[in-house]
């Protein structure tokens, strides 16, 4: 699917997809970062993950990334969730909040040693199967109150908006 | 000589594809210099992997590039992410100057908050590295002494 834009250069949905998985993998890697959670498990995977959040986008069917962190017990400790909006129209710019999210990493609170994480992806309808990635059910946020950092992502046919539960 | 160059990030590449960009960059620069085995080099950015890849995601490394020290090559590498990444004169031939080095070093930025994760990766292999590359000009001058001999300007005033 290619889009057409009165710009020097033409953006295709691939662009997007790309684009915005970026910021949202960007995003997961600097808040475990900051929470000083094992990423390991995160790098050994990011080929598969990247590649299938990717094509989620593109075909247009991911709804939500979501970033559980967890208690060595299992339970919710805080959560991001990422949402995706598709639009016509939203510009012809490819545009990241980074130097907003370094700053929002202040209002990030710890969490408990041997905290873990896990990705969930929920979805608009129909959806492909990507390798690595099985059903699931999200951890219950009751609780837990919400801080909306706003747009994370900005791109032709997509944005994605961070909001930060704890 | 001091050089540097861009790679295209997202949206043109995924953070994946630009480590991969980046690691064929530095390997077929590496690879100029007979005593510089491929693999070796190969090694080195497969460990720093983890770290290119939360470095490019995060756009740290459009403000804090990496530098490729080898023979008489010092070049900074960064990314550019976002629009402008359409517009980047790529240049991704080898860099000038590593045919007659005999070691490397790849020195990696410590932005937060991946300063532990950099660490502990350059850590992993003996040609990555976590702390800013000194200036070679600089370090010779050291050597060599101060510019102006302070005791000559003595000796003239007497």
């Amino acid at each position: 699917m290619t889009s057409t834009y009165t710009a020097a250069h033409t953006y295709t949905r691939t662009h997007t997809a790309t684009f915005l998985t970026g910021a949202v993998m960007g995003a997961v890697s600097d808040i475990l970062a900051r929470l000083g959670i094992d990423t390991n498990r995160l790098y050994s995977n990011w080929a598969r993950d990247e590649s299938a959040i990717k094509a989620w986008i593109e075909e247009g069917s991911l709804k939500q990334v979501v970033l559980e962190c967890l208690s060595p017990a299992g339970k919710l400790v805080t959560a991001f969730e990422f949402d995706v909006a598709y639009t016509t129209g939203s510009g012809a710019e490819f545009r990241a909040s980074q130097a907003r999210m370094a700053r929002f990493h202040n209002k990030i609170a710890s969490v408990p040693a041997g905290t873990t994480y896990r990705l969930v992806c929920t979805f608009n309808g129909w959806h492909s199967n990507q390798p690595g990635w099985s059903t699931t059910q999200r951890s219950s946020t009751a609780g837990l109150s919400s801080i909306s950092f706003g747009t994370l992502g900005r791109a032709p046919d997509a944005t994605a908006s961070m909001r930060y539960l704890r | 000589m001091k050089r540097h160059r861009d790679v295209a990030a997202a949206p043109v590449r995924s953070p994946s594809e630009t480590w991969r960009t980046i690691s064929e960059l530095v390997v077929a620069t590496l690879e100029r210099s007979p005593d510089i085995q491929r693999a070796e080099a190969e090694d080195a950015m497969a460990a720093a992997e983890p770290a290119g890849l939360a470095l490019i995601a995060g756009g740290h490394l459009d403000r804090h590039p990496i530098t490729l020290i080898a023979g008489t090559v010092d070049c900074t590498i960064g990314t550019v992410t976002g629009t402008r990444a359409f517009d980047v004169d790529e240049n991704l031939n080898p860099v000038p100057g590593a045919g007659t080095a005999t070691e490397f070093a790849v020195h990696l930025p410590t932005p937060e908050p991946h300063d532990r994760l950099v660490r502990r990766v350059a850590d992993l292999h003996p040609r990555l590295s976590s702390e800013q590359p000194g200036a070679p000009v600089q370090e010779a001058s050291a050597r060599s002494g101060p510019i102006i001999d302070l005791a000559a300007l003595e000796r003239l005033r007497d």
